[in-house]
């Protein structure tokens, strides 16, 4: 099957965002990195075409500075990589516009199964996976764990609150991928020196024929209309004896006379 | 239901709405205080929460036929509803299926749509969490929106089992079902209330495996706590998913808070923050999760956590 994987770049997320002195989130100093919902929808792409055969393309909309996402994926599964260079900040709906038209040019063969990560962990909005489906009237499965081929389509086991349920559609579909139970491979040196070598295609908003009163900001339908920093709480005492016994009863001591044991 | 109205999805677990669509009417309700409109519930599939939701506010229950859950038939029900009325506000739960539902109505009736809605300001605009909790954007989507309702945020309406509501039948054309859901498996059986526990013993990482993590679970219950979780735990499988805290889990504010093994990672911290006495046990003094603890016990959680076990244990006798 040919399989398409939407990836974003987004800012480490294991690093704090504060704001700069103009009140705009400060992300330059934050390495970039592929979101990784998107990194767990790869895998499983990569694994599936290992599996059933076809090919990965993954695609993002970006200017130069998403290559080097491009790149570390095709070092760990993609075959083939494509970018929307000249798109606009636009709200989820307005990306899901883009990305449905880029999927239709972003492969010579129109894809099977279109694969998004289930949110992003930046904007965490987690709505671009079903809104491309709608785009694009596709079936969309969401939350996904794991996925196989059945009769022209895919069954997938699908995260619900209180466990899984199992669901099927015909292909071409799009699903939105969760942490599975196994983690993203890594990259090898010679995977790492092959993927510098690869193409990386390259699509303007002209090229997909995007319908500029669907993305930008005018078309943006949500709104940011301010920015803060969350109330910080300070930090208390530090107990650090050599006797654990010591120390647990300092802390109980404290913990009784707040009345809270 | 009044024209521009504001519509509440309201999800049910064997008759009973569950906590965060509750929320979500709460939600419904102060927005409806601002803007002096009504709030309608919709119950899909099961009218049994109809008389519920009356009594948590709801001015009027619209319910409609479904057999079962599908996600494609629930979409098209709730985008239906939402021309039929020309709804100003959709609000729902932020489960998993609430958040398909409402990217999905927000796509087809054009819509600007809210994720994870954790207050309303006296603006009529949400607030909601970016970048792992690190900020909080303040966000507008117009006269026509969507909005999910993060769990543990709005808290759960008065209720007052005196309020009656009319209840309206709809009926909505049968939706082609493109995905089909064949088989639905409940994996967890306890429902686990870290919204409302006045104590959360909580472990992370550093428990280092599923047989250490009982002993959050016997100080938890030695306090007549509730337990939980960082990611790390989950994913580990050492904890089910319900009892997660933070981003993509609950967001908590209990009196006490004890971090057993939980370095502090920003979308950790974003949901318990709020709690009143954070106690925090972990073996690197630079831990993150130290700058917001009350107390902090810098040591193995393997050595502190049998220790407390037992003083609490002497305490209690």
């Amino acid at each position: 099957m040919e399989l398409l994987v939407c990836i974003k770049q987004v800012p480490d997320d294991s690093v704090t965002v504060t704001l700069d002195a103009n009140g705009a989130p400060k992300l330059g100093d934050i390495t970039p990195v592929v979101n990784a919902f998107d990194t767990y929808a790869l895998e499983m792409a990569a694994r599936f075409k290992e599996a059933h055969g076809g090919s990965v393309t993954v695609l993002t909309i970006g200017d130069e500075s998403v290559v080097p996402s491009l790149r570390s994926c095709l070092a760990v599964g993609a075959d083939h990589a494509c970018m929307l260079t000249d798109a606009v900040e636009s709200d989820t709906q307005g990306t899901a516009h883009l990305l449905a038209k880029a999927s239709q040019k972003a492969g010579e063969q129109p894809f099977d199964v279109i694969f998004c990560g289930s949110e992003s962990t930046d904007d965490s909005a987690g709505q671009v996976g079903a809104q491309l489906a709608e785009e694009l009237g596709l079936p969309v499965i969401t939350n996904v764990l794991a996925l196989e081929p059945i009769n022209g389509g895919i069954s997938a086991k699908q995260e619900t609150e209180e466990g899984y349920r199992i669901v099927e559609a015909p292909c071409p579909c799009v699903v939105t991928i969760v942490k599975p139970d196994y983690e993203p491979r890594y990259p090898s040196i010679k995977s790492k020196m092959a993927a510098r070598k690869m193409p990386i295609a390259s699509l303007t908003v002209a090229d997909v024929e995007a319908d500029a009163s669907k993305f930008g900001p005018d078309a943006a339908k949500v709104r940011r209309v301010s920015i803060s920093a969350p109330a910080q709480r300070q930090g208390g005492v530090k107990i650090q004896e050599k006797e654990a016994a010591v120390a647990v009863s300092r802390a109980i001591e404290m913990m009784a006379g707040q009345k809270l044991i | 239901m009044e024209k521009q109205g504001i519509l509440v999805y309201l999800e049910s677990v064997d008759g009973h709405p569950i906590k965060v669509s509750l929320e979500a009417l709460n939600a419904a309700r102060q927005l409806a205080a601002q803007t002096d409109k009504k709030v309608a519930v919709v119950l899909v599939g099961d009218d049994s929460a109809a008389a519920i939701a009356a009594s948590y506010g709801a001015d009027e229950v619209l319910t409609v036929a479904a057999d079962g859950y599908q996600a494609d038939a629930y979409t098209a029900i709730l985008a239906a509803l939402y021309e039929r009325y020309d709804v100003s506000c959709l609000l729902l739960g932020s489960t998993r299926d609430g958040k398909e539902l409402a990217a999905r109505v927000a796509a087809r009736t054009g819509a600007g749509c809210i994720s994870d809605a954790m207050s309303l300001t006296s603006d009529g605009t949400w607030i909601r969490s970016i970048y792992g909790g690190s900020l909080q954007e303040t966000v507008s989507a117009g006269e026509k929106t969507v909005v999910t309702v993060r769990s543990g945020t709005f808290g759960k309406p008065e209720q007052d089992t005196s309020r009656t509501a009319p209840i309206t039948a709809e009926s909505v054309d049968n939706a082609e079902l493109k995905a089909v859901i064949k088989e639905a498996v409940k994996e967890l059986s306890e429902s686990v209330n870290l919204e409302d526990a006045e104590v959360i013993v909580a472990g992370g990482r550093g428990m280092g495996s599923a047989e250490n993590f009982q002993m959050v679970y016997e100080l938890a219950q030695l306090l007549g706590g509730v337990v939980g979780a960082s990611r790390p735990a989950i994913e580990d499988g050492w904890v089910p998913r319900n009892h997660q805290v933070g981003q993509s889990g609950k967001i908590v504010a209990p009196k006490l808070y004890i971090a057993c093994g939980i370095s502090g990672a920003m979308q950790h911290v974003s949901g318990m923050s709020g709690s009143g006495y954070i106690v925090a046990i972990n073996k690197d003094e630079d831990a993150p999760i130290f700058d917001v603890a009350d107390v902090g016990i810098v040591g193995n959680v393997m050595d502190i956590l049998p220790l407390m076990i037992e003083e609490v244990k002497a305490r209690k006798s």
